[in-house]
């Protein structure tokens, strides 16, 4: 009998079609394809790219643009947005428009163009996450920012045009729907039960224990109830925290820990998986939010979003978040 | 008399390919045309042209894939990427090119970028 499960955050409601039931192996995953020839993101290939907006690891003696670093950030060369001029809010009838102001960033992750970033050492991942912290502080210093949206594609199916290893941040002049969705959710929530939904789910399912894939003293990491697509993970901090900007060192050593482990899970049971990962954080001017918990969101790209999906906003999935987590749970890495 | 700068033009569409080169012929530029990815890697490096004109969508190899190869062997030969499609942009293998213009009826942008960096 299939079911239907609803997420308690946004309300949506998703399909776990049990009737075909998956194991990890049943899952067809292309191996990926070594891209030779000329990367634009190694090291000794700065000039390609644009002058670079932050980087870790190089020598003091050398100069911006040049290779010796660790990680660097450098905004996107043909951007979505761009970060000049003001936004011009017009209204053409009933519509509204305004001038696509925003700011587009490329986190480069490792020199090493081979690195995959599941597999980085800690004293190399954790800079990603760092970076993320010092960008969004930085972006939000400019008030024409709403929100920061951070997020990674990995796998050529889930949108990776490169194979070496980068995220992307893209700041906007507004917040978007699925954000303001949760944080709707989340108040309306927090009205009802003078609680924030993240913690009480947290809370949950530590009691539960049947969708708790990992975690270490600071963070979890949880199959939620009613997943999008197999293996989606959310990872969040115990304690309640709206704001990913305000992390300090300690707590992303211990972030960078939990997603190593996560992420290694998850390749161990579907070797190549092709994934997003998105951040989810308050908007930037925003105090802390009682109703609203900062976290990640791991979607591996194992299913195809076709008519019915789109046209209904109904995931169709075809493993239980229980079953999922109990794979994750059973690789000893 | 100065020797007359050659510009590479690729691009699958013959139509685009004859316009192209009597535009930029008329410019005073020598121009070598190739209709695919392939071609375009054989003219490249027997003429090592001066500048390369790309286009993106193309059957076989795409001009991502000619793009990151033609760097590997010359960098320092500009290659304008061409494409009626935006939304390459996206594609951070587009980052290897020193421009990326969207084709449109009126050729000024373009024209303007070759002699940024042919003159």
């Amino acid at each position: 009998m299939p079911e239907l499960r609803k997420d308690p955050i946004l309300g949506r409601w998703i399909i776990i079609a049990k009737e075909r039931s998956k194991r990890p192996t049943d899952f067809v995953v292309e191996e990926p394809q070594t891209q030779g020839g000329f990367c634009p993101l190694c090291p000794d290939n700065e000039k390609t790219t644009p002058d670079e907006v932050l980087v870790y690891g190089r020598s003091a003696n050398r100069p911006p643009n040049t290779s010796g670093w660790k990680l660097r950030v450098v905004p996107n060369k043909y951007p979505a947005l761009v970060i000049e001029g003001e936004m011009d809010k017009q209204a053409e009838g009933l519509y509204d428009r305004m001038n696509g102001i925003g700011a587009h960033e490329v986190v480069i992750e490792s020199p090493h163009h081979e690195d995959r970033f599941t597999y980085l050492p800690h004293e190399q991942m954790i800079l990603t996450f760092r970076a993320f912290r010092d960008r969004i502080r930085d972006l939000s210093q400019d008030k024409r920012f709403s929100y920061v949206m951070v997020f990674k594609n990995y796998g050529k199916a889930a949108g990776a045009s490169l194979e070496h290893s980068h995220s992307q941040l893209v700041a906007l002049p507004i917040l978007p729907r699925m954000l303001v969705t949760e944080l709707d959710g989340s108040l309306s929530y927090f009205k009802y039960k003078d609680r924030c939904v993240f913690c009480d789910i947290i809370r949950q399912e530590i009691q539960q224990d049947i969708r708790l894939v990992c975690e270490n003293d600071q963070f979890v990491t949880l199959a939620p109830f009613a997943p999008r697509t197999p293996f989606e993970m959310w990872i969040m901090p115990r304690r309640h925290h709206s704001s990913y900007m305000d992390q300090d060192d300690t707590s992303l050593a211990a972030l960078t820990d939990i997603f190593s482990e996560t992420l290694r899970r998850l390749d161990a049971c579907i070797p190549g998986v092709p994934y997003n990962f998105v951040l989810h954080t308050q908007p930037l001017r925003s105090e802390p939010l009682q109703h609203y918990h900062w976290h990640f969101e791991i979607v591996p790209k194992l299913t195809s979003i076709a008519g019915f999906e789109w046209g209904t906003g109904f995931y169709i999935n075809p493993m239980p978040p229980e079953d999922t987590c109990r794979y994750l749970r059973e690789i000893e890495l | 008399m100065a020797e007359k700068k050659t510009i590479l033009i690729v691009d699958d569409e013959e139509g685009i390919l004859l316009l192209y080169r009597e535009e930029f012929e008329d410019e005073g530029y020598q121009v070598i045309p190739a209709l695919n990815g392939e071609q375009a890697l054989e003219h490249f490096s027997a003429n090592l042209p001066d500048l390369v004109i790309l286009d993106i969508n193309m059957p076989g190899m795409s001009g991502i894939e000619v793009l990151r190869q033609m760097k590997e062997q010359q960098p320092d030969v500009p290659v304008i990427l061409s494409s009626a499609y935006p939304e390459f942009k996206e594609d951070i293998g587009t980052w290897a090119s020193e421009e990326y213009i969207v084709k449109s009826a009126n050729m000024d942008e373009l024209k303007a970028s070759v002699r940024k960096y042919l003159e």
